[in-house]
């Protein structure tokens, strides 16, 4: 893996994460995604493919890790063009390429997260 | 492009074709997952119960050049798109010329491509970056250029099987990767007739023109390759060198694999052939450049066609996508002037491994490896000669690695013993030959490595030889009376098998030089090894020809056996002979390097990491660990090179006898040029270091203005000192 450039370094850092584990349970927010970990999820990026995976880990950053992942690609340019898979395993995508993020779950779970978008 | 709005604040859409499951929807987290990044601490995760940052750190970054295979780069998505938007026309182009000048380059480049391939990079982004290769079936209204992608691909496939089969690739596993690309295909078997009848056209396309131009009426009505008279010639001899040399190299390859080594006289008159026919290539170089058109490639000297054309239909980027999720190397195709060398090469070290002779005892076939690594062949070569050595587990296919070892023991007579065949050491002793003759054909840093470990394996074997000789004969080892069949043979085993052992711990220290890992500050305790090494090599040797000599007097042989036995043992005293020369330059060298370290305060190992005692443990931790030799520690070490002095090194005049050897063996091998070869670079060796001494101990190695430096510009393992006076 690269050496760590910026900030938004895609690579997550644990270090302090014994030190904040008593502070973390204040934010009603976190504790809904923390929720949706092992669910799975389908990440769309800036190229037009999309991956499917289980959602396994997220930093402060946004940049997500799925496991079992799989790669969606179009083998054409037009919008209507089928599209092939393969299985690409643990993948980072980095919050800079991330253009969409979906959750799979129940019709009600559903409404909560609309909620938020208002 | 995309469907989706970018940026992860708006409202995203999910493609239809990825269905949530039953009774579940997808459901857009990009707000919530904003939000709750938001009052995440710095450095904070959130992660499920089983995370390991550890296992994180594996995980393939997508977006990433150097890891996303599949990453987007405007490109097209598919060979279908591709081929749609005509990347790669079938024919290449309307006017015949063109055609014809392209399809030259496709093959040019392909060539490239191939030797591209040979060095160790995918096949995925070479050969088969190919539009043509991928979709063979498309070129079938092309004869040229099918038979020309049939024939490559036969041959691809071939190289696969031999380098999977010999397994020489560990180090080099990129080579077979050929997962999701149509290696294989109905009709390949054919290629080879569809080829002969491209080239039975050309010919006479080239006869016709000839004809024309001499002005006689032609014999026989012949569609022109192409239209323009003035190319006629040219094109046709430079598309026959080319389709001649892949059918000559896949008769090369064909009759290398014949079993147990029949067809290696015929794989090197196609030798001879492969290699004319690249001389004309390399001549067509001339034609094609002042004849082409199209647009030119960068560089004439980094050019993949003879032409200097970028050649068409070809994209490496359509096949990273299609393969297993491995990050796309960077590339870079060789050029064809170097392909071609490339293939030269490696059909000179082809040439080299069938220039094996069958009947080589296992003594001459270790120094035929040896030597053939000298060549630094690349892993296609190899990978022959280990599959021409061990099939089916006998030696070329044909011997069984027991009546080997009764051969090189000198004791023929056990040929056919059953007992002797079925003896647990002779089992594992022939197990230890096979896995030693596959390691001497891997790459050198590969082969010292594996060359290292099994070190272990042999000296244990020599233990348990030992060992059982003791518990069976007990007292009687030093009496000579009349031994039995049973002891002799346990005499005879246990020295051969600690010679080679010596051996193989003697090809490891020197393969060190080879491959650069010993620095200058080190190569005292190097040589000093080596030298140990050497000796203990020396003391096994002469004691097996003792017991051999020992073996044919008491057994009253006849005289026809005796001179054989006397041929023999000249043999060995001259291999004997070379090792003591081996041992007189590398206990001159430690000694010249003990005393500048004592004398000159030079060749000191000044490092803040590791001392010369941990080095000293690093470089022979391997021998050390196989008691190979017993008893050797650092210390050992430190006692004979603490109170070496210059003027000590010069009296004992190693270098002098060395030279003195080595113009007693001039005689013995006579008739072996590698030999006389390597005779000649020690003289030289011994020569200059002799003069370097006395210099060094004239000027006293105290003086300041002394610069002493060691270079291998004469022999690969044994330096020579250089002396400059700042």
């Amino acid at each position: 893996m690269e050496a760590p450039e910026s900030s938004s370094n895609p690579v997550p850092q644990d270090v302090h994460s014994n030190t904040l584990e008593s502070q973390k349970a204040g934010s009603p927010l976190v504790a809904q995604l923390r929720k949706l970990i092992f669910c799975r999820m389908l990440v769309g990026v800036s190229d037009g493919r999309f991956f499917l995976g289980v959602f396994y880990c997220i930093d402060k950053q946004g940049n997500i890790i799925l496991q079992d992942a799989v790669e969606y690609r179009s083998t054409r340019r037009s919008p209507s063009s089928p599209m092939e898979q393969r299985c690409v395993g643990l993948i980072l995508i980095p919050v800079s390429c991330r253009s969409s993020c979906h959750i799979e779950c129940g019709i009600d779970e559903q409404m909560s997260l609309l909620s938020l978008n208002k | 492009m995309a469907t989706l709005p970018a940026g992860g604040g708006g409202r995203a859409s999910t493609p239809p074709s990825i269905p949530a499951g039953d009774q579940t929807v997808w459901a857009d987290a990009g707000p919530l997952i904003t939000a709750a990044c938001n009052d995440l601490q710095d450095g904070e995760l959130i992660h499920g119960e089983n995370f390991s940052l550890f296992a994180a750190m594996s995980a393939l970054e997508i977006m990433d050049p150097k890891m996303d295979s599949g990453m987007e780069n405007s490109g097209y998505r598919s060979i279908e798109e591709a081929i749609e938007n005509n990347v790669a026309p079938v024919p290449l182009s309307l006017d015949p010329t063109v055609d014809v000048q392209r399809t030259i380059d496709v093959i040019d480049h392909l060539i490239s491509c191939e030797a591209t391939w040979h060095k160790g990079h995918s096949l995925a982004q070479t050969v088969f970056s190919c539009i043509y290769l991928l979709r063979i079936e498309r070129t079938s209204s092309h004869a040229l250029l099918h038979s020309y992608c049939r024939i490559t691909r036969a041959t691809c496939n071939a190289v696969i099987s031999v380098v999977s089969e010999a397994r020489t690739h560990e180090e080099e596993d990129l080579f077979t990767m050929a997962y999701g690309l149509p290696l294989k295909g109905d009709g390949d078997e054919k290629c080879l007739s569809i080829l002969n009848s491209v080239e039975e056209t050309i010919s006479r396309q080239l006869r016709a023109c000839k004809v024309q131009s001499s002005k006689k009426k032609p014999l026989e009505d012949i569609e022109p390759l192409q239209k323009n008279p003035e190319l006629e010639e040219g094109y046709c001899r430079a598309l026959l060198c080319r389709l001649r040399f892949r059918k000559h190299y896949y008769h090369v390859l064909m009759s290398m694999r014949k079993p147990q080594g029949k067809g290696l006289e015929l794989a090197r008159k196609h030798v001879v052939s492969c290699l004319s026919e690249l001389a004309y290539m390399s001549k067509s170089f001339e034609f094609l450049r002042s004849s082409s058109f199209g647009s030119y490639q960068d560089a004439i000297e980094s050019s993949t066609t003879a032409s200097g054309c970028r050649p068409i239909g070809f994209d490496a980027s359509l096949n990273s996508k299609l393969s297993a999720p491995t990050p796309p190397r960077a590339t870079h195709i060789l050029s064809w002037k170097k392909a071609v060398e490339y293939f030269q090469k490696l059909l000179h070290d082809l040439d080299f491994v069938c220039s094996l002779n069958l009947e080589s005892m296992l003594e001459d076939l270790l120094c035929f490896i040896v030597q053939f690594q000298k060549l630094q062949p690349d892993l296609v070569a190899r990978a022959h000669l280990q599959l021409l050595l061990v099939q089916n587990g006998k030696l070329y296919g044909k011997e069984f690695f027991h009546d080997i070892i009764s051969k090189a023991l000198g004791l023929p007579e056990l040929t056919r013993d059953k007992e002797f065949q079925k003896n647990e050491f002779i089992v594992q002793l022939g197990q230890l030959i096979v896995n030693l003759l596959k390691i001497l054909c891997t790459n050198t840093a590969w082969q010292r490595r594996k060359l290292g470990k099994c070190l272990q394996d042999w000296s244990v074997l020599s233990l348990q030889l030992e060992m059982a000789f003791k518990r069976e004969f007990g007292e009687l080892t030093n009496v000579m009376v009349d031994e039995n069949m049973c002891m002799k043979v346990s005499r005879h085993l246990l020295l051969w098998t600690e010679e080679h052992t010596y051996w193989i711990a003697s090809r490891f220290l020197t393969l060190g030089f080879e491959l650069e890992l010993y620095s200058p500050h080190e190569y005292c305790m190097v040589y000093w090894y080596m030298c140990v090494v050497f000796m203990k090599l020396m003391e096994k040797m002469q004691l097996r020809v003792a017991v051999h000599s020992e073996n044919s007097q008491r057994r009253g042989k006849k005289k026809k056996d005796h001179a054989k036995d006397q041929i023999r043992d000249a043999v060995f005293s001259s291999s004997c002979l070379l090792i003591h020369c081996y041992i007189c330059l590398s206990e001159g060298l430690a000694m010249i390097l003990a005393a500048l370290h004592n004398e000159s305060n030079t060749f000191k190992v000044a490092s803040p990491f590791n001392g010369e005692e941990e080095r000293f443990v690093q470089h022979f931790e391997l021998l050390q660990k196989a008691h190979v030799p017993d008893q050797i520690s650092y210390y050992i070490f430190k006692e004979s090179t603490v109170n070496v002095q210059i003027s000590s090194v010069v009296k004992e005049n190693y270098f002098r006898e060395a030279q003195r050897i080595i113009t007693s063996l001039r005689g013995c091998f006579a008739g072996n040029p590698d030999k006389l070869l390597e005779l000649q670079q020690l003289e030289q060796v011994a020569e200059r270091n002799r003069v370097a001494i006395n210099v060094i101990n004239q000027i006293g190695a105290h003086d300041p203005s002394l610069r002493v430096s060691f270079e291998f510009s004469h022999h690969p393992h044994f330096a020579i000192a250089v002396i400059r006076r700042s």
